[in-house]
């Protein structure tokens, strides 16, 4: 209650009186749902060391399923959208997708580098997790919009597998470049020769990664096969993988639950991690889910699709990203980026950044 | 039954790089390794980064002559001990059908 009197004094400073109503009402129906609960479940439980244990096998398939139901959904509803429009509707929000996408690991590695003072590797690496995306998020933000009945356009899928890759690479880069010259003058301090770099394979390995092999397949198999084959026999897959369904929303609890674990360890490194990281980890997708709202209703998108735009946009990636720049930038640490992404940006979305973006694109004017 | 007496290096480390040094090892001599999944704690466990990410920690073992030996933990002391975390150790052992560990 006392965090609920928080948010709401600290949006009456930014918004006026009705609209910091309305967005502490959408707070309320967004955080009163099985998804987000289960969530708090999860960090509860860790923290009073509690025995929920979900077996890493369960957690890896249910991501499975979740890459795999994204990218058909995806693919099925672009059919629709291909045959009733072509590719008029989704060339621009495409376009502003890859922009983002350029985008925000720019920002986010200038703002921790020169506001923050984070070493190189560390600002690249936290960058690189910023630049991509979660999709889970994405996932939680879907259901969300869908149960206030303004459900996103039906493209968002292809957008998420999009923005999956070049946050992370553009942060690689940058990362790797400025930090050469650091790492061979102490390679040239300690006379030994300096260390291969594994930028390449660090990149390829995001490119052909599970999320992005997942989510772009399936969004082929579904595009093709709403194409080409009979509806009835169509229907069963639909079934099984529709985001709409009881099995999508289902283990969507269950492997929020597992992130509430997660996160729950994590919060102890909050600490570690220091205020600045916690105020980024807040303001920073704030910042980029207004641009993507912003953008995204200037590209067509509908209410539902800035707000999931903006959640997916502003969302950091904890699966792709960690292990790409645990290759790239060794001297990075990686419980600053981890922490930053999985206890702070993915509790504050899941809580409050989703309805926040919800407003923020009513109020940028979307429909 | 005759013995071979040959080298077992033992590398613990996260997953990110374990493939990797496999594949280093077979290229700087070892005719093969075993590869398995560990749990446990170190100094140096910022990996343990969450099963959300996929990271865990992996013991890779060769058996392979001493000069072998010695080249596979030369460079993996210079690879990656500064940034990762991994450790890595001799063992003395006595080999069955050593010949096969000899390139």
């Amino acid at each position: 209650m006392a965090c609920m009197n928080l948010v709401a004094l600290s949006l009456l400073a930014v918004f006026n009186a009705e609209q910091a109503s309305r967005i502490l009402e959408s707070l309320e129906r967004n955080l009163l749902t099985p998804i987000p609960l289960c969530f708090v479940l999860g960090i509860i439980c860790t923290r009073i060391h509690g025995g929920i244990k979900i077996p890493k096998e369960l957690y890896y398939s249910i991501a499975i399923f979740l890459l795999m139901s994204i990218g058909f959904m995806g693919g099925h509803e672009l059919a629709h959208e291909y045959e009733a429009h072509g590719l008029s509707t989704i060339w621009k929000p495409a376009l502003a997708t890859l922009f983002l996408g350029c985008l925000t690991p720019i920002s986010s590695y200038l703002v921790l580098r020169y506001v923050g003072g984070l070493s190189i590797a560390d600002s690249a690496g936290i960058a690189a997790h910023y630049g991509s995306t979660s999709a889970v998020t994405y996932a939680v933000a879907n259901s969300f919009v869908e149960q206030t009945q303004h459900p996103a356009n039906s493209f968002l899928p292809t957008l998420v597998t999009i923005l999956e890759c070049p946050g992370i690479a553009i942060a690689l880069v940058i990362g790797a470049a400025l930090s050469a010259r650091e790492r061979a003058a102490k390679a040239a301090a300690s006379g030994r020769p300096a260390k291969e770099s594994k930028l390449g394979e660090a990149l390829y390995e995001v490119i052909t990664g599970q999320s992005i092999m997942l989510m772009a397949g399936l969004l082929a198999i579904g595009f093709v096969s709403t194409m080409f084959m009979d509806p009835k026999g169509f229907q069963p897959f639909y079934e099984f993988f529709q985001s709409k369904g009881m099995l999508f929303r289902g283990v969507l609890c269950i492997f929020l639950l597992e992130m509430g674990l997660v996160a729950g360890e994590k919060l102890g490194d909050l600490v570690k991690v220091g205020p600045f990281l916690v105020a980024f980890g807040i303001l920073m997708p704030l910042a980029h889910g207004f641009l993507a709202a912003y953008l995204g209703h200037l590209a067509g998108l509908n209410l539902g699709g800035c707000t999931v735009f903006a959640a997916i946009v502003s969302s950091a990636s904890y699966i792709a990203a960690p292990p790409a720049v645990r290759l790239t930038l060794p001297e990075a640490n990686p419980t600053l980026s981890i922490t930053a992404a999985l206890a702070i940006t993915f509790p504050f979305n899941i809580a409050f950044g989703i309805p926040i973006y919800y407003e923020m694109a009513k109020w940028v004017g979307a429909q | 039954m005759q013995l071979y007496p040959l080298k077992l290096v033992t590398v613990v480390g996260e997953s990110v790089i374990m493939e990797d040094i496999a594949e280093e090892g077979v290229r700087l001599g070892a005719t093969g390794y075993t590869m398995t999944e560990v749990n446990g704690h170190g100094s140096r466990s910022a990996r343990n980064v969450a099963s959300t990410t996929g990271a865990r920690t992996m013991k890779v073992e060769f058996v392979v002559p001493g000069d072998v030996a010695v080249a596979i933990l030369t460079h993996i002391s210079h690879q990656y001990f500064d940034d990762y975390a991994v450790i890595a150790w001799l063992s003395d052992v006595q080999v069955v059908r050593g010949q096969q560990y000899v390139k």
